[in-house]
């Protein structure tokens, strides 16, 4: 897909001050509880719309004092940890519709890094107080708790002893689903990640992931040209995927 | 790419309609009234051996914007193999009709220097590659690359060898172009065992008047002892080079000359158009213009070298280009798997070119660089530890659009606009409105047909390609720089004869 493609790089259907953005991850349990825009703004939570955010600059860094969390409305943000080694870690891929920072609720602190990986629009919720917002709204809590879950969810994935082959299939699936879910190709995707982080993610090194990826081009699986990937069999790698995704 | 809908024409069928669309249609019959049409169109128009075009390309890209391309292309899921093309800069006689970047001179000394200047080269640019891409493909071209002994070519193919890490022999491309003139006994034999395993020689016409008034003289059995040498040491293809349009030739004594060669069988040929632009090449300025054939006897020229190597079994694979049936690049483009590069024609899925020596164009990632036209800033740039870049540019996503279709138009004369449509994300028929008024004006010629998913060459249109790519080309319609001159559309210029000269793309463009 080119750069001129809307498509894998949208503002969809950008909010106002009273509208929520399509893309939006807290929209549904807001208005479920009746509150608009307008009625957070009351409760102090200030929602705004930050980027556009360049290619490589760091959204926050580890040990910054948090402060917001935001949801990702165009483009992909990379979170990742040092280790001891002075070795990045990358902890995973946040997509349009997508929250970071989240991890930082338990603590004052971001726990990681966020870096954009190409031209990143954020829409960041500040809140003074997070407790009296989720008191306030226990649909809102829920919602939170429910994407806390799916976080360390996401984390727990590569954790098993799975194979190159599933490890790399659960990767795209997961990539394709939650494309789609926002309204995005299920099938042609822009991988906005090099090699090199999403070896890092999947801990395989990085001409495995190359190696894995030529061998399921040639099985008819996808087709991958530059970032271009096309899932021509999605069902078969999905059953490639089914260990990983516990399905 | 996608597969085309019909296979090239034919051209060892006969014309049996008077259709203009009609199908697998002979090129062996151009009326009268299409050769008219075809001078018609024997005016100015670039090459396409990339897209933009090497005149467009700028000075803002440097070293900086080259390594960052560079790793961004590493950092891709799979990232693109690679090919590897060396320039060699000397020839050791002047040929009249060239537009080549070459240097002539007899101090074979300089071939020393040269070479060890490449090898420095190729030790400075092949770190930021990542070790795990493959080199499939390897040229060299020039100037003469067997201006260089065979030692001396080992020496530069040694450093790649130990630089790169090279395909299995039984799948990669090693090929020279050879000027049969300077091949001594013992040459073939060492190129085949450096691993050299397709050649390219340049023979242009063998009518002796024409070799004199291009000052080239070369004998059809020097020529012939090359060619049968590279057979007799496993050279997987040949390629010989012929020119139409040169002074003193004549339907006869070129119509010789076709006899001989397709008589000889080699796998491919070329039959490049002579661009005169003697303002331009100062080796030019030494023909005489009233030897040249006239426009109308060009065109005849033209349509007899089709015709001979329509009834010798040779395809028209584009752009000046012809193999036979069984050849890879027949093959290939039957399959819908041919591709193009600065190289020429090539069976080898995409790959990102890297190119060595004076002048040499790359291709990596997104961009397009070049270096240093002049050898003092070739070398001082390698003597000073740096990348050799003088100008390039990163394509823009609309050029990524307009690279795909123009390629596609070359490769094969057709393009799958719903393939496009849903690989670009966009709808063809709106971004692509004005072009399609330009193409209108084409398809009334009988040159190309529109239909809603597809656009194709007619066969009288594939000898046109760059005509009808010329209306993708959005750079056209902005002003040129200043100076700025382009080669003509049927006059393709080649290597030696006017191949891309504003701005230069001095790089082979053959096959």
């Amino acid at each position: 897909m080119s750069r001129l493609a809307g498509r894998h790089n949208p503002i969809a259907d950008d909010g106002d001050e009273l509208r929520f953005c399509s893309t939006c991850a807290f929209s549904a349990a807001c208005l479920a509880q009746g509150y608009d825009k307008q009625a957070l703004a009351q409760l102090h939570v200030l929602v705004e719309h930050v980027g556009p955010i360049a290619e490589g600059e760091h959204i926050f860094r580890e040990g910054d004092v948090f402060t917001a969390i935001a949801a990702v409305r165009a483009g992909t943000v990379k979170t990742s940890v040092i280790d001891r080694d002075g070795r990045e870690q990358v902890l995973g891929f946040h997509l349009p519709g997508e929250l970071i920072g989240l991890s930082a609720i338990s603590d004052d602190r971001y726990p990681c890094n966020a870096i954009a990986l190409d031209r990143v629009h954020l829409c960041r919720f500040s809140f003074p107080q997070l407790a009296t917002l989720a008191a306030r709204m226990p649909g809102v809590q829920e919602q939170l708790f429910r994407l806390l879950s799916l976080d360390i969810g996401k984390a727990a994935l590569l954790s098993g002893d799975f194979s190159a082959d599933e490890r790399m299939a659960a990767f795209l699936v997961s990539l394709s689903r939650r494309y789609a879910a926002r309204g995005f190709s299920a099938t042609r995707v822009h991988l906005t990640m090099g090699r090199t982080d999403m070896a890092n993610y999947l801990r395989l090194a990085v001409e495995t992931v190359s190696r894995v990826l030529r061998r399921f081009q040639s099985q008819g699986l996808i087709s991958v040209d530059r970032r271009e990937l096309q899932i021509r069999d999605l069902t078969r790698l999905q059953t490639l995927a089914q260990g990983v995704l516990r399905e | 790419m996608p597969r085309p809908e019909e296979s090239a024409p034919d051209l060892t069928k006969v014309n049996a309609g008077h259709n203009s669309l009609r199908k697998h249609a002979s090129m062996d019959a151009i009326s009268s009234d299409e050769s008219v049409r075809l001078r018609h169109y024997d005016r100015p128009g670039p090459r396409y051996t990339s897209y933009p075009t090497a005149p467009n390309f700028s000075e803002s890209f440097g070293e900086v914007e080259l390594r960052a391309a560079v790793q961004r292309s590493n950092s891709d899921p799979i990232p693109r193999p690679l090919s590897l093309y060396v320039h060699v800069l000397y020839c050791s006689s002047p040929c009249f009709y060239c537009a080549c970047n070459r240097v002539i001179t007899r101090d074979r000394s300089r071939a020393a220097a040269y070479v060890s200047q490449l090898v420095r080269e190729i030790a400075l640019l092949a770190p930021l590659f990542d070790p795990d891409r493959e080199a499939v493909q390897l040229h060299l071209g020039g100037g003469t690359p067997n201006f260089l002994a065979p030692h001396q070519i080992e020496e530069v193919i040694d450093s790649l060898l130990v630089h790169f890490r090279l395909a299995p022999a039984a799948t990669r491309d090693f090929s020279i172009e050879l000027d049969p003139r300077f091949v001594q006994p013992g040459d073939i034999s060492a190129l085949a065992g450096i691993g050299f395993n397709r050649a390219s020689l340049g023979v242009q016409d063998f009518d002796p008047e024409v070799q004199r008034a291009i000052n080239r003289i070369q004998s059809v059995e020097e020529t012939m002892a090359a060619l049968e040498a590279c057979r007799r040491h496993g050279f997987r293809s040949v390629n010989i080079d012929l020119i139409y349009g040169l002074p003193k030739q004549t339907l006869e004594g070129f119509g010789r000359t076709l006899d001989l060669v397709t008589a000889a069988r080699p796998d491919r040929l070329a039959i490049y158009g002579y661009a005169h632009m003697p303002t331009q090449f100062r080796a030019q300025r030494q023909i005489n213009v009233a030897d040249l054939p006239a426009p109308e006897v060009r065109i005849e020229l033209l349509q007899l070298a089709i015709e001979r190597l329509g009834h010798a079994g040779y395809r028209y694979i584009g752009m000046d280009h012809f193999a036979l049936p069984d050849d890879e690049l027949s093959v290939a483009q039957r399959g819908g798997a041919l591709r193009r590069n600065f190289m020429g024609y090539t069976t080898h899925a995409e790959s990102d070119v890297v190119g060595f020596g004076v002048s040499a164009i790359s291709h990596i990632g997104d961009s397009y660089s070049q270096n240093p036209r002049d050898l003092p800033a070739w070398q001082h740039a390698i003597d000073a530890g740096r990348i050799p870049v003088w100008r390039g540019l990163r394509l823009s996503a609309d050029d990524l659009v307009r690279a795909d279709v123009i390629g596609q138009l070359m490769c094969q004369g057709t393009i799958d606009i719903r393939e496009l449509e849903s690989r670009h994300n966009l709808e063809f028929k709106s971004h692509f409105a004005a072009e399609l008024t330009h193409l209108a004006v084409l398809a009334g010629e009988g040159l190309v047909e529109i239909r809603p998913a597809l656009i194709r060459a007619t066969s009288r249109g594939r000898l046109l390609l760059r005509i009808i790519a010329e209306c993708f080309d959005r750079y056209l319609h902005l002003p040129r720089p200043a100076g700025a001159k382009v080669a003509k559309a049927i006059r393709p210029g080649r290597e030696r004869g006017g191949r891309e000269p504003a701005g230069g793309s001095p790089q082979p463009d053959r096959r």
